[in-house]
């Protein structure tokens, strides 16, 4: 087995009594002392949460052909984008399935960064920079040199002016900004995945630490993968791995709202086009119990009493008061007929609802 | 946090006491902790018997789903109903108001062994 990577952040997580677990490569923490649920309310109630999520990959693409480059291997129309700006987007492969999901950030016409999943970095990077041959453009990984911070929450901005000069009021939803932060620079964005206002940090490793020590002492709270997880789901958000993989395209997913099928070609097109006409094999619902129990990833889903498909992403919510999940199910079931999960071996009746399945708080 | 003198304990962090013919069941301080916050509580029929070992009832938390086993043999007369609206006493109070349930206990109970507090305090430092 390989051996599991720390980020700057290692000391840090253990000191704050981080239960540290290996996932995607790295050693990180599930929670810290006080447990995932105070976590999760500090975010969703009032407060502002610090996540590391340094393991996540950045990618610097550069060159004349940055832009011509991206709108052939994103699935999103990249010629949208301002400077600044970020867009939610993918990269498909020739049979239109995901390699992954990522965030496409504008610096300029001829530079850009990609933030990637962690899981799929190397396969990613593998991928752009093989496209890149016939492109008049270089990939770049950043990854082993950014530390990336998010901060989440009401109290998220007011925390993070403390430690930098931009003027974040200025930075919209979805744009970002690079200045100065802390001892260094870097980039802020105002992204997140927690349905949250609040932001993406990218810093050098070297301040790492001290930012991180800065922005807990504004009281911000630390943040584990599984409060983490809690925040994504009641989102409705994909996770790659879960609700998307190599074996689904946008089709299935419901993303085809990032997949511009008018802007010219690019890879998995076709395949995404002729999925889109002989229609998906299965789609992505979202559905909450109305009897008791918590459904979980790979419980099996049943409509009207044969089974439909298995649900991809599920919890328990504080703030929807039960369970709630993402499921596939056939495309038959994704508008008729009774919706149950197989608990233990026990049918439990949900019902069909939308995400999110709670108030998102994002700044429109 | 101290382990109550008056309960008996298994490996698998149950706890148990027992008055007369009834037993009261939970899990451990420890196996609370392990697990991080509970959300669920999935609990036994009234009248079902239950062997010594048995699964009898299930704890969920934010990320894990586990059985909890009987420390010894009996029939269901009581549920601690508060747990389906409240799963987390089982955190707060776990010798206390985060009892699971309540057995009769029965005649087969010959073979099981079960730790006293302070044998149980050493297990824990194995």
């Amino acid at each position: 087995m390989t051996e599991l990577l720390k980020t700057p952040l290692f000391d840090a997580h253990v000191a704050l009594g981080g239960k540290m677990v290996p996932f995607a490569g790295y050693e990180l923490p599930v929670q810290y002392k006080d447990g995932a649920l105070k976590e999760y309310t500090a975010v969703r109630e009032g407060e502002a949460g610090i996540f590391d999520i340094t393991h996540m990959g950045q990618v610097r693409v550069q060159g004349s052909d940055a832009l011509a480059f991206l709108q052939y291997v994103t699935t999103n129309d990249v010629s949208k984008l301002v400077d600044g700006q970020v867009q939610y987007s993918a990269l498909l492969n020739d049979q239109g399935t995901f390699i992954d999901d990522i965030t496409t950030y504008k610096i300029n016409d001829e530079a850009y960064y990609l933030c990637i999943n962690a899981a799929n970095r190397h396969k990613d990077v593998a991928h752009l920079q093989a496209q890149a041959a016939n492109f008049d453009v270089e990939v770049l990984d950043d990854s082993d040199d950014t530390t990336l911070l998010a901060l989440q929450g009401a109290k998220a901005q007011a925390a993070l002016q403390t430690i930098t000069s931009m003027d974040l009021e200025a930075i919209g939803y979805y744009k970002f900004a690079r200045g100065q932060i802390g001892e260094a620079g870097g980039i802020i964005s105002r992204t997140g995945y927690t349905g949250e206002d609040g932001f993406e940090i990218y810093i050098p490793n070297s301040i790492a630490e001290d930012v991180w020590r800065a922005l807990v002492a504004e009281g911000a709270v630390p943040i584990g993968l599984a409060a983490r997880d809690m925040l994504r789901t009641e989102m409705g958000y994909a996770l790659y791995g879960h609700e998307i993989s190599d074996a689904v395209t946008p089709v299935e997913a419901k993303l085809m709202w990032i997949t511009k099928l008018d802007k010219g070609d690019f890879i998995g097109k076709a395949a995404v086009e002729s999925r889109k006409a002989e229609g998906a094999k299965q789609r992505l619902i979202a559905l909450r119990l109305t009897g008791r129990g918590i459904p979980r990833e790979h419980y099996k889903v049943f409509v009207d009493g044969e089974e439909s498909g298995e649900i991809t992403s599920g919890m328990h919510s504080p703030m929807a008061g039960g369970g709630v999940a993402l499921a596939y199910v056939k495309p038959e079931h994704v508008t008729e007929g009774q919706i149950s999960v197989e608990i233990r071996g026990k049918q439990i009746e949900a019902e069909r609802t939308q995400t999110p399945f709670v108030r998102s708080n994002v700044r429109r | 946090m101290s382990i109550p003198s008056d309960l008996r304990f298994t490996k698998e962090h149950e706890w148990v006491r027992i008055e007369g013919d009834t037993a009261t069941f939970g899990v451990s301080d420890h196996a609370q902790e392990a697990l991080g916050d509970i959300v669920f509580v999935e609990l036994p029929e009234i009248g079902r018997s239950i062997d010594a070992g048995e699964a009898y009832g299930v704890v969920e938390s934010v990320k894990a789903v586990s059985d909890v086993y009987a420390p010894v043999a009996g029939e269901v007369i009581e549920v601690n109903d508060a747990l389906e609206g409240e799963p987390d006493l089982v955190n707060s109070d776990a010798y206390g108001a985060g009892w699971i349930i309540k057995v009769k206990i029965s005649d087969n109970n010959d073979d099981v062994e079960l730790m006293n507090a302070e044998e149980y305090a050493t297990f824990l430092e194995e």
